[in-house]
């Protein structure tokens, strides 16, 4: 490639221009290659390429080498690799050729302005449309503070509905005190007593002597009688230090001989029992509170 | 007030024919500490011809117990220890060739004796295992074609280990509802043990124990607990309890039917009845009451009760069931 030589006659270089990529995003680097022919003994330098010259690029490296072509003519190479922040179309710099010869002294400068630009895109195009769009966070269909009225309200309503339980419950607890187990044990026994005047068979009679009297034990002291044998009874009475306990052990083993060891009580030892327990009844009214 | 029944005539019988259980027990106080509840469930089973099934960690005094028992009744006691290797033939006997007259001979083996403790009976295989079990359900054994019946007093005790489970062979359902009852042996109070500790430690030979009883003495005791009254509310009171192992829920347990896989057997309502029979003669009672069955309820109904998935989750056992259903069904 031969030189060329401007109006004066001095013979000038040839300089060519090379950048790849010529499209990149804004952050990438681009890498510029310069390279320029010249006379052989001709020392080139560039000048107006380094940091604050190169603006909007960002110099990050460069390296310069020289060689010889076919013996009469040198070439020098520079490589620069250049960073870009600045979006849209970007001209590259301009910059000068110093020319020296062989003994250092300047022999000439040549301006030179690259034709070719690079165009720098940005991260977020708004032209770009194969990246999906971000949706917009939900907002909730009502908002929080309105529902707030609703959920004190339902507290309210669950607080009025335990309240009206619980007074319920003790409305019925202190209606069921108010009915006296020993009174109703003595209305079964004046009833059985009826029974057995009236022809009952006396047998008859204890088992059911037995049942009100288990009855009676269960609802006045709290004590599983109807699903507890005599013996149990009797270690719970015990516990408890019920007054009238002999008596009341008495009834339900004679009312055990008659359920199990087929006994047969005639009518007046019937009549017998129903008014002993009758007396203990009424006595344990008076002599002991129910148990809370 | 009468009694239907000559029940004071019988009452009186039973007190005289049951002495010989105090002495029996007296007797077996020298020997063993504690364990009171044990000794009384194997006189039950003994004087209604029952089987018992015994778990309990090792050194429990459990087969000291069954051989004191079979020394004061001057009855005859084997100890066969069960092996995964043992057969059959170790256990009833085999025929054995005679050169001389060129003819077998029926060789007797250790169960031909009154009473037999069957030590870790799950540790031999399902073979040997049910020979033993055909020798309690039949009382007699065949070895060849010759058929022997067992003497009587004839009562197994089998013994369980319920810690080690590696190596066994898991008695099957059929074979366990054979037992009478399932008794566990529980470790003994600080006082027992150390009573234990003091009377054990020595080197000495301990003295003999006395026979304070005949076999004779259990027959006549059998005699009279088959006269004990029982009232038609009382077995059904026991049909009610075994019934409600099957349908809890019919007794107002529905929770309970997902914990039960299976309930009672019908040998359980026979068993009750006859443990509950002999607990009443224990009592000196001619007749029996509620309180008999419950008292050895939890004893005769334990294994034959298998809880389901949901009770082994909630750590739930047979006899918390069985507790349960006691408290809920009603009695008579």
């Amino acid at each position: 490639m031969p030189a060329f030589f401007d109006v004066e006659g001095v013979a000038q270089p040839m300089v060519n221009v090379t950048v790849t990529p010529d499209t990149l995003l804004v952050g990438d680097r681009i890498h510029c290659t310069i390279n320029v022919r010249h006379d052989k003994g001709v020392a080139v330098s560039l000048e107006g390429i380094d940091a604050a010259a190169v603006k909007p690029f960002e110099l990050v490296s460069s390296r310069h080498s020289s060689s010889t072509v076919r013996s009469a003519f040198g070439q020098d190479l520079f490589e620069l690799e250049l960073a870009l922040f600045v979006p849209g179309r970007q001209a590259l710099p301009s910059f000068t050729v110093a020319l020296r010869d062989a003994s250092g002294r300047p022999t000439g400068k040549v301006s030179y302005k690259p034709s070719s630009s690079v165009y720098v895109r940005e991260l977020t195009d708004a032209s770009m449309r194969d990246i999906r769009p971000i949706k917009p966070p939900l907002s909730p269909p009502i908002p929080y503070l309105m529902l707030m009225p609703l959920l004190l309200g339902a507290f309210g309503v669950g607080v009025l509905v335990l309240l009206l339980l619980f007074f319920l419950k003790r409305t019925v607890r202190n209606s069921a005190e108010k009915v006296d187990s020993s009174q109703v044990a003595q209305r079964k026994l004046r009833k059985l007593g009826s029974s057995l005047s009236a022809g009952m068979p006396p047998h008859e009679c204890y088992e059911e002597l037995s049942n009100i009297m288990r009855s009676f034990l269960e609802t006045h002291y709290r004590i599983s009688a109807l699903e507890a044998v005599t013996q149990e009874i009797e270690r719970d009475l015990k516990k408890l230090g019920v007054a009238g306990f002999e008596s009341i052990m008495n009834l339900l083993k004679q009312a055990d001989l008659v359920k199990f060891a087929d006994s047969r009580p005639d009518v007046e030892e019937s009549r017998q029992s129903l008014n002993k327990a009758t007396e203990v009844i009424r006595s344990t009214r008076k002599s002991h509170k129910p148990v809370e | 007030m009468q009694h239907a029944v000559e029940l004071e005539e019988l009452e009186g019988q039973i007190i005289e024919a049951s002495r010989f259980l105090e002495l029996a027990e007296e007797q077996l106080a020298c020997r063993v500490v504690g364990q009171l509840e044990v000794i009384r469930r194997v006189f039950i089973a003994m004087l209604v011809n029952g089987h018992i099934l015994l778990e309990g960690v090792p050194g429990l005094a459990k087969t000291l117990i069954i051989s004191t028992v079979a020394s004061v009744m001057n009855l005859k006691f084997q100890r066969i220890q069960f092996t995964p290797d043992m057969l059959p033939a170790d256990l009833i006997g085999t025929m054995i060739y005679n050169p001389k007259d060129m003819e077998f001979y029926p060789r007797k083996g250790p169960v031909f004796a009154n009473v037999i403790l069957a030590d870790e009976i799950n540790r031999s295989p399902a073979k040997v295992q049910s020979a033993l079990l055909e020798a309690m359900q039949e009382r007699q054994v065949t070895i060849g074609s010759q058929t022997f019946p067992l003497q009587e007093p004839f009562m197994v005790l089998a013994t369980q280990n319920p810690v080690e489970h590696e190596g066994t062979y898991v008695l099957p359902e059929a074979q366990v509802d054979r037992f009478m009852m399932k008794v566990i042996v529980d470790y003994p109070s600080y006082e027992e043990e150390l009573e234990i500790m003091i009377r054990s430690a020595i080197t000495a030979s301990k003295s003999p124990i006395s026979v304070v009883v005949q076999p004779g003495d259990i027959f006549r005791a059998r005699a009279l607990i088959d006269r004990i009254y029982v009232d038609p509310r009382v077995q059904r009171y026991i049909i009610d309890l075994v019934v409600a192992t099957r349908n809890p829920g019919l007794y107002g347990m529905a929770e309970l039917g997902s914990m039960i896989e299976y309930g009672a057997s019908p040998r359980a309502s026979i068993f009750l009845l006859l443990a509950a029979k002999a607990h009443a003669f224990l009592q000196h009672r001619p007749y029996i009451t509620p309180e008999d069955v419950k008292a050895i309820a939890c004893d005769t109904l334990r294994h034959r009760i298998r809880p389901g998935y949901e009770a082994e989750a909630d750590n739930i056992k047979a006899d918390d069931m069985i507790r349960q259903i006691l408290q809920n069904v009603q009695v008579p």
